[in-house]
């Protein structure tokens, strides 16, 4: 089964004696082509789904599979490996590397995995074009306004093929009309790309653009739409 | 490599002072090991440059010449002993000379006796070699031209009536700090034991008896001669009054000098690294191994450390040649492959304190928050 499946995830942390429960036997289904948001208060602990989504935290209890791989299993030096080449991240706008250039910035996601080639770095022009970065390739991100800084974002998590794309508050530090521009940028290329696609976000406004929404609340998740 | 060179075009004043630090660092160990090797080559290079394995001296010298008197005849006793090759005399004495003149500087030096024709007899850069019928000949070393001396001088030795004449120069040939003067032995002893007893009843008295024997047992020699102690001639040279004290102490300022320096180059990578935690945790997120990073943080250190070391040892040099001629300055170009080897190993070293850190840090710090 393509895409990503969530089943009965629970994440408790100690704290002193008494345990807190930051998510709640979570579950949830993401078809590839399909774009879901999770909205909630902070501290609901809908960051702790996508960190545990994107291989960055072990669950206590429950499994998440990505195309038929189940990431609670991985050793933590296959995890690395795995969000390499399995998911593609969108951080908050300040999360690019400041001394690279807009090119450099995709060219690393492949450095990292080895040898880059030719291909690589035509894809990553065409990518960056793609996105309407074409006459920025040059550009370091003290250069870029916020909207182009979270393109630039995205053109990365496209880069290295992978079938998951999580996004973590996209529109954090934009206005609304870049904030707009970018979730629907966001939304098309999930669907013409066919990605299995979750975004965390706070900001209502950009629901309209997703198939399916989720509210977390104290560790619970439910569907909303 | 990709993102060391990247991030050192980009952070160029950061980096640019990096490198500063270790030049500096670099410059100052090249510059203390070459005066400190100077220094120990003017304490003591016509005894390095003995062609010779083993030094005999009277027993209970200490392997100090001064303090050892022995009789030249003891050198055909230690002939027959089978491993040794070849044995010669060896004395030494200090003294001053002059051309005789009123009013006239004298110059300290240091006569040695030697047999004219044996194998620790150096080789003359101008004039001629020791010749054994002409007894006041002397092999003067060349730094002596600078105060005046030339082929054909008879020279005044202070506090006698003895004239030496200068047949010969040789090269690079100092005793104890002093340039030095090859004599015959026999006009050596004219010299050095003209106070009568002061050879304590001696005959043909000399300091030491020098051997050319690779494979001689020191102590089976000591045995079947009586009253002599033979010892190699490194243990010789650090016999050398003041030799030891004055290499200790070069020695000890460079050992300060790269601990020191081990750390400061260590706390300015730590900072640096510890200020790109949360760059290092995005790459993290997106996929980067700790060994990814590791391999882009000590590819920076070594390409700094090189350029650094590199321009410390070009502005020794320049150092070097605006050195005052009489200044002890000798820098071989092995001692400055091995120091800057090692400053360069001592950077990555310090750099792993850096490395050690990235494996701690959580790429869950890209998200920003942790709930």
């Amino acid at each position: 089964m393509n895409g990503l499946q969530i089943k009965n995830v629970t994440k408790t942390y100690k704290e002193g004696n008494s345990s807190i429960t930051a998510l709640n036997h979570a579950s949830m289904d993401v078809k590839p082509g399909e774009f879901v948001a999770i909205v909630g208060p902070s501290g609901s602990g809908k960051s702790t789904l996508l960190s545990i989504v994107g291989a960055l935290l072990k669950p206590t209890s429950g499994t998440v599979n990505i195309n038929d791989k189940e990431v609670t299993n991985l050793s933590s030096k296959a995890l690395s490996k795995f969000r390499l080449q399995e998911i593609g991240f969108i951080l908050q706008s300040s999360n690019l590397i400041p001394y690279l250039s807009v090119v450099d910035q995709l060219i690393l996601v492949k450095k990292m995995t080895g040898k880059v080639t030719k291909e690589d770095q035509e894809k990553a022009k065409k990518l960056l074009t793609e996105l309407g970065l074409g006459d920025k390739l040059k550009k370091y991100p003290n250069e870029l306004s916020g909207g182009e800084r979270q393109r630039v974002a995205i053109a990365r998590s496209l880069m290295n093929d992978s079938n998951v794309i999580l996004a973590d508050e996209p529109t954090a530090s934009l206005d609304s009309k870049r904030a707009h521009e970018v979730v629907k940028l966001i939304a098309d290329e999930v669907k013409k790309r066919n990605k299995a696609a979750i975004m965390v976000t706070h900001d209502e406004r950009m629901l309209a653009y997703c198939d399916k929404v989720y509210k977390m609340e104290d560790g619970t998740l439910t569907l909303q739409k | 490599m990709f993102l060391a060179l990247k991030e050192l075009k980009h952070a160029k004043l950061r980096y640019t002072l990096m490198s500063i630090i270790i030049v500096l660092i670099a410059w100052l160990v090249f510059i203390l090991s070459g005066l400190g090797n100077g220094l120990s080559t003017l304490s003591a290079a016509a005894v390095k440059n003995l062609d010779a394995d083993y030094v005999v001296y009277e027993d209970g010298a200490k392997a100090t010449f001064s303090k050892s008197l022995i009789s030249n005849s003891l050198v055909d006793d230690v002939k027959k002993n089978k491993d040794v090759k070849d044995a010669t005399p060896f004395g030494a004495s200090m003294a001053a000379i002059s051309h005789g003149k009123k009013d006239e500087e004298k110059t300290d030096i240091a006569v040695l006796g030697i047999n004219p024709g044996e194998f620790i007899e150096p080789k003359v850069i101008e004039g001629k070699q020791l010749d054994p019928d002409v007894k006041n000949g002397v092999l003067a070393n060349d730094t002596l031209k600078d105060k005046g001396y030339k082929i054909g001088d008879e020279v005044q030795v202070d506090s006698s009536t003895i004239k030496l004449k200068i047949i010969g120069f040789v090269e690079g040939e100092t005793y104890n700090h002093l340039p030095v003067l090859f004599s015959n032995v026999d006009q050596w002893r004219d010299y050095a034991f003209a106070a009568p007893g002061s050879n304590n009843g001696i005959k043909d008295v000399v300091n030491a008896i020098v051997v050319q024997a690779p494979d001689l047992d020191p102590a089976q020699l000591d045995k079947s001669i009586n009253g002599i102690e033979t010892v190699t001639k490194s243990a010789a040279i650090n016999g050398m009054p003041g030799y030891m004290e004055e290499n200790g102490t070069i020695l000890m300022m460079l050992a300060f000098l790269i601990v020191i320096s081990a750390f400061v180059i260590a706390v300015f990578f730590y900072v640096i690294t510890i200020q790109k935690t949360q760059q290092f945790g995005v790459m993290k997120a997106i996929g980067a191994s700790s060994g990814f990073i590791t391999k882009a943080i000590v590819s920076q250190v070594f390409v700094l450390s090189v350029i650094g070391i590199l321009i410390g040892v070009a502005l020794t040099y320049l150092t070097a040649l605006i050195f005052p001629e009489n200044m002890p300055f000798d820098l071989d170009g092995k001692l400055v492959v091995l120091y800057g080897i090692a400053l360069l190993v001592i950077s990555l070293l310090s750099s792993l304190i850096s490395v050690r850190q990235i494996a701690k840090i959580d790429p869950l710090t890209a998200l920003g928050r942790v709930e």
